[in-house]
């Protein structure tokens, strides 16, 4: 089990190094870097200019000394200067992360609280009219564009109430706390909770349809104490996966719907310094989600381990 | 293995059709929800086909004086701001989606299964690599990775079509190589080496083969969430540019001016994209029944 | 009662860069006004920037040496009021200006202001300093300075190598504060000192500015407002759908389109919003170097294609300018007479004829119905770049040429341009002033950066310093008018339209003009107030 642990993180933090590699020269293989786009905004280019910002932010030396530059200052804890702003990467990335955190929880906490009881529920009434109807809202749940229920919940509750739940940096009322927080976390929850409703659907079905039900049936155990004691305590393993899935599906869905109700977190921040080419403020993002990806993954497999015994690990 | 999962689907459920139609018919009443989602995923590939025939207008001519005309018998439904026809565009459209969903399934499934099948096959420090590289894309969740390769490839159909291919590799690979792996010591292939087969051989002719089934449902369950992705990266100003009719444009570009002054506009590119989307979804689920059914779901 | 009111209407009568807002009733002192603002600005100093995006949360950090008046929609000379300084003076050869400067103003970290300032400000602008911008896209401005130089603390003289008049307009643009000469530029990047009515207070990329009142104003009982705060919203419909809910008190100046004034007047009924010109054109850049359009039948027929009409009612449901280089009266001092213009290729009024006039000029050049010219047109990724450019496409279809469109990343916009790796591009020029020395200097002089199409035309050239230096305004406008019929004739970058865009605010918010003929100009504040 220790060895197995060892393995595991070796292998992340090469993980994580090949993301340093990949990113870094992505972001550099086109032509146009932050100072185009700074001449772009100032209408004009001048080479003497230019070639002074270009030495003055460092982006003239060869990209093998940008990148070491990069990591040698990530181990230190260093991440450089955003181009743009011209304050420390870590000053810019760090008080924005607990916003998307919170959000990023509260649409985990919605979706699973969603997600899971209506999955049992169909599955334990698999074939009934009430199975096939969850199925096709969780499909269509799965099948609307996020930026669009975004945009038809704030519109809509500009039509209803008169109100916007868009972001409000230090909400005074609990409606206020819950328009900044929940509506989002809810637009976001909705899609993830129709994924995590059809996987535990599916485990709930394989769980139901193994020999120890089946057991627990004849010896006449009732159907609620089946159902719940013992074919959901087994079926929740899959959905722990599920919850390290959802990392990267959820971050997707943040960057969208935090641009949709313009919240000052992680992920709308990584979308505006993707178009001002912020090369310091992009590879550290990017970094950042590869590590709470990883990390999430991670996580799930130990608790697999912990939880399930017929894990062996040896790969 | 496909050929025996249809026969036990079907003696399972007792069924005594007989000839292909009657077997047919009876899996379109066994999994209706299927058979719906294959009937709209028909529609939206004959739209694309024959685009030009059931598309009345040119959906790039403009016209002046007809702009943000509303759903008539003229224009079935409506009008965008520059006077050009709406269902044109959504027809057209279903090109471009199909380019992108098919183009970018079929680019990513296909590096995906020669990582896959290398991978499982081969084994040793080809497959240790492998493992290492679709580790690192698993590890970027599929929009951010678009987004970085849309920002550093420029927006254009085909760089839309690899960004959102490439996110696709390692989850095809992973598939395809646990699959690889456990027919690789399945009999047949132990008897095919005996008998002196090369290994490339028996790889794409035995090994190959019998990936299909899991391979065309992750492709299926796929398509849905590329359509998806290149909606979400023209929201965000990184999608296909005009003049093509993306579906995630007209969408997300409407959004921001017309949502209730044309809401013709917002309304028909969002029914378009959710049904092609909700369409392939019910199908793939069908279809991961029907082909996979250990994944039951 | 009655007496204080009194007062504050001589108050307010005295002071003579704000006056005008005692009409609308005794300006009442507080309130934080909430704008929403539509990017987050690259840097918060002014002088690095070229797009309004600083201007508007900026200029109320700042003082000039002279303003256009607040309140006064039309800017023009005669509404040029003094601001740090006190007077102004041309000398006898109209070579030097003169300025006197307020005494006992401080800056925003207390210390003093004096004629150093000024001088460290623009010997920076025109390069002439130790300490650099990083970028300064108005170096141009000042070619005609030789040197600033100072007598005692409070007197500065520009002395100019020839007499240039329009030197006033420019120095009283948003766009020429004064900046302390003890604060570097990359400290005036992230944390403007100015001497003006609102003190920085903080700027969170991408999520918000915030600026406070200047308790220790020169400009007595300014400002009226506690504070103002911009929230930074790029997602178009979440902005104007906040602004409708009453998240705001204003929307970003100049933000609002046609459509979306529609959906604001529908829904916030008693919201006041104004639509003016921006004196921003949409133009063509044409590579003239290159074939096919090195040859000036083509160009001709290019600007013989062009139904500006047709562009503005599409874009603008009608509400957009037709004109040349300078801006449609009646908002534009400067444009050329109607008849005038119409006698210009393409600015005719009938279509038909100067589109059959254009395809035998194409014809001539080789083109025809069997024979279509294929070119791209290159434009950035961003709507109000991309929509014109496919109009431009469709029309021009009308005279055997298929255009394509070839979407270009900001990042890669302005290299391309400089390499001539295009034949036609659309393109949007601001003009932060409306004057004719900053429009034909920039964007058509031989070897001005901002010159796109490196236009170099001696004879014309000529022209522009003849106008530069005439005081004689009637003389000057026909010779302005003159060169910019030349100007469309050559079809050096042909002007399609002029926009005009919508600024709201709620009915509770007093004070705010918004200017007719430039979106750079008329953001300072300090005499708006809330009447809540």
């Amino acid at each position: 089990m220790f060895a197995y642990i060892v393995r595991r993180l070796a292998l992340m933090l090469l993980t994580l190094f090949g993301i340093s590699i990949v990113i870094f020269f992505l972001l550099r293989i086109v032509p146009g870097n932050i100072v185009d786009i700074l001449f772009a905004a100032a209408g004009y280019v001048d080479p003497a200019d230019k070639a002074n910002l270009e030495r003055q932010l460092g982006v003239d030396q060869p990209l093998v000394v940008q990148y070491l530059h990069w990591i040698g200052g990530l181990l230190h804890g260093d991440l450089g200067y955003s181009y743009v702003s011209e304050k420390p990467a870590l000053d810019e990335i760090l008080p924005r992360i607990p916003i998307t955190a919170r959000l990023a929880g509260l649409a985990l906490l919605f979706s699973a609280s969603v997600g899971i009881p209506l999955g049992v529920l169909s599955a334990v009434k698999q074939g009934s009219r009430l199975d096939y109807a969850l199925r096709v809202v969780s499909l269509s749940g799965l099948s609307l564009p996020s930026f669009w229920l975004g945009l038809l919940i704030l519109t809509a509750s500009v039509a209803m109430f008169g109100e916007i739940p868009i972001f409000n940096p230090d909400p005074k009322t609990w409606g206020e706390l819950f328009a900044t927080y929940c509506i989002p976390a809810m637009a976001v929850g909705f899609r993830s909770s129709a994924l995590t409703m059809r996987i535990t659907r599916s485990s709930m079905l394989e769980v139901l349809r193994q020999d120890y039900i089946r057991t627990a049936r004849a010896k006449g155990a009732s159907d609620a104490s089946v159902n719940f004691h013992h074919a959901l305590k087994n079926a929740i393993l899959p959905v722990i996966t599920v919850v390290g899935i959802e990392a990267a599906f959820l971050i997707g869905g943040l960057i969208v719907t935090e641009t949709v109700f313009n919240i000052p977190g992680v992920a709308r921040f990584l979308v505006e310094a993707i178009r001002w080419r912020d090369y310091p403020i992009v590879q550290n993002l990017v970094m950042l989600i590869a590590v709470v990806v990883v990390l999430a993954n991670f996580t799930v497999d130990m608790l697999y381990a912990v939880f399930d015994p017929r894990i062996r690990y040896s790969d | 293995m496909t050929a025996i999962d249809f026969e036990s689907e079907l003696r399972r459920a007792g069924a005594l059709a007989s000839g292909r139609w009657g077997k047919l018919a009876y899996l379109a009443r066994r999994h209706l929800l299927g058979a719906i989602g294959l009937v709209i995923m028909m529609l939206f590939v004959l739209t694309a086909i024959f685009a030009n025939l059931i598309g009345r207008y040119d959906p790039l001519t403009v016209d002046a004086v007809h702009a943000l005309a509303r759903p008539s018998w003229q224009h079935w439904m409506g009008t965008d701001s520059f006077g050009r026809d709406v269902w044109s565009r959504i027809i057209h459209g279903a090109r471009i989606s199909l380019a992108v969903g098919i183009g970018s399934t079929t680019l990513g499934a296909t590096f995906g299964v020669i990582i896959g099948l290398t991978s499982g096959y081969l084994s040793g420090w080809v497959d240790l690599v492998f493992q290492r590289v679709t580790d690192i894309l698993q590890a970027l969740p599929l929009l951010v990775l678009a987004l970085v390769m849309t920002a550093a490839l420029g927006p254009s159909l085909p760089n839309v079509i690899l960004a959102i291919a490439i996110p696709l590799v390692p989850v095809v690979a992973r598939v395809i190589r646990a699959n690889t792996l456990a027919l690789r010591e399945l009999p047949f292939v132990e008897a095919a080496k005996s008998i002196g087969m090369s290994e490339m051989r028996i790889a794409l002719r035995h090994v190959l083969p019998n990936t299909l089934a899991p391979l065309i449902v992750l492709a299926t369950a796929q398509l849905g969430s590329t359509i998806l992705t290149e909606a979400s990266l023209s929201f965000l100003g990184l999608g296909i540019p005009e003049p093509y009719p993306s579906w995630g444009r007209m969408l997300s570009e409407s959004a921001a001016e017309y949502v209730r002054t044309a809401p013709w506009l917002v309304i028909f590119p969002g029914i378009a994209i959710s049904l092609a989307v909700f369409g392939t979804n019910l199908f793939g689920d069908a279809l991961r029944d029907i082909l996979d059914p250990r994944q039951r779901g | 009662m009655r007496s204080v009111g009194a007062l504050a209407i001589v108050m307010a009568l005295s002071m003579l860069a704000t006056g005008g807002i005692a009409l609308a009733g005794e300006p009442k002192q507080g309130g934080i006004l909430r704008i929403y603002h539509r990017d987050s600005p690259g840097s918060a100093s002014i002088h690095e920037g070229a797009t309004y995006s600083v201007n508007v949360p900026f200029m109320p950090v700042f003082n000039n040496l002279v303003i256009y008046k607040q309140d006064v929609a039309q800017n023009s000379m005669d509404s040029i009021v003094p601001d740090l300084a006190e007077s102004w003076a041309w000398s006898a050869d109209k070579k030097t200006l003169t300025f006197k400067l307020r005494q006992g103003v401080k800056w925003h970290d207390g210390k003093p202001f004096t004629s150093a300032d000024v001088k460290c400000t623009f010997d920076m602008l025109m390069g002439k300093s130790p300490q650099k911008f990083r970028q300064n896209p108005r170096k141009a401005w000042y070619e005609q300075v030789n040197d600033v130089t100072t007598n005692g603390d409070f007197e500065v003289a520009f002395n100019l190598k020839r007499p240039q008049p329009s030197l006033l307009a420019l120095l009283a643009s948003g766009y020429t504060p004064v900046y302390p000469c003890h604060v570097s530029p990359a400290e005036m990047r992230t944390h403007p000192i100015g001497t003006g009515p609102f003190k920085f207070v903080e700027f969170k990329a991408n999520e918000s500015i915030k600026l406070t009142r200047n308790p220790d104003y020169f400009k007595k009982g300014l400002p009226h407002l506690d504070g103002i705060e911009f929230t930074i919203i790029p997602n178009r419909s979440t902005a104007i759908l906040a602004f409708v809910a009453g998240k705001f008190d204003m929307t970003f100046p100049t933000e609002v389109s046609i459509p979306l004034l529609k959906d604001v007047k529908s829904q916030a009924p008693n919201a006041i919003c104004e639509v003016e010109p921006n004196n921003v054109s949409t133009n063509i850049i044409v590579n003239s170097s290159n074939p096919p359009f090195d040859n000036l039948d083509i160009r001709r027929a290019l600007a013989l294609a062009l139904d500006r009409k047709a562009f503005i009612q599409i874009l603008f449901e009608g509400q957009g300018d037709i004109g040349g280089s300078m801006l449609p009266a009646p908002a534009g001092l400067w444009s050329m007479p109607k008849e005038m213009m119409e006698q210009i290729p393409g600015y005719g009024p009938d279509i038909n004829a100067n589109r059959e006039e254009a395809k035998k000029l194409m014809q001539k050049a080789g083109y025809g119905p069997d024979k279509h010219l294929s070119v791209k047109v290159s434009t950035r990724n961003i709507p109000v770049y991309r929509d014109p450019a496919v109009i431009l496409i469709d029309q021009l279809k009308s005279i055997y040429i298929d255009a394509e469109l070839d979407v270009v990343e900001t990042a890669n916009w302005f290299p391309k341009v400089a390499r001539k790796d295009y034949a036609l591009g659309l393109n949007l020029t601001g003009n932060a002033v409306d004057d004719p020395d900053q429009s034909f200097y920039e964007n058509y002089s031989c070897g001005s950066e901002r010159n796109y199409t490196n236009y170099c035309n001696k004879d014309i050239e000529k022209l522009f310093d003849e106008q530069s230096v005439e005081t004689d305004m009637t003389k000057r406008k026909k010779l302005v008018w003159e060169i910019d019929k030349k100007l469309q004739e050559d079809v050096a970058r042909p002007i399609i339209f002029y926009a005009r865009t919508g600024t709201c605010w709620q009915p509770y918010v007093k004070g705010i003009t918004v200017m007719v003929n430039s979106s750079y100009n008329g953001y300072r504040y300090e005499d708006v107030w809330l009447d809540k």
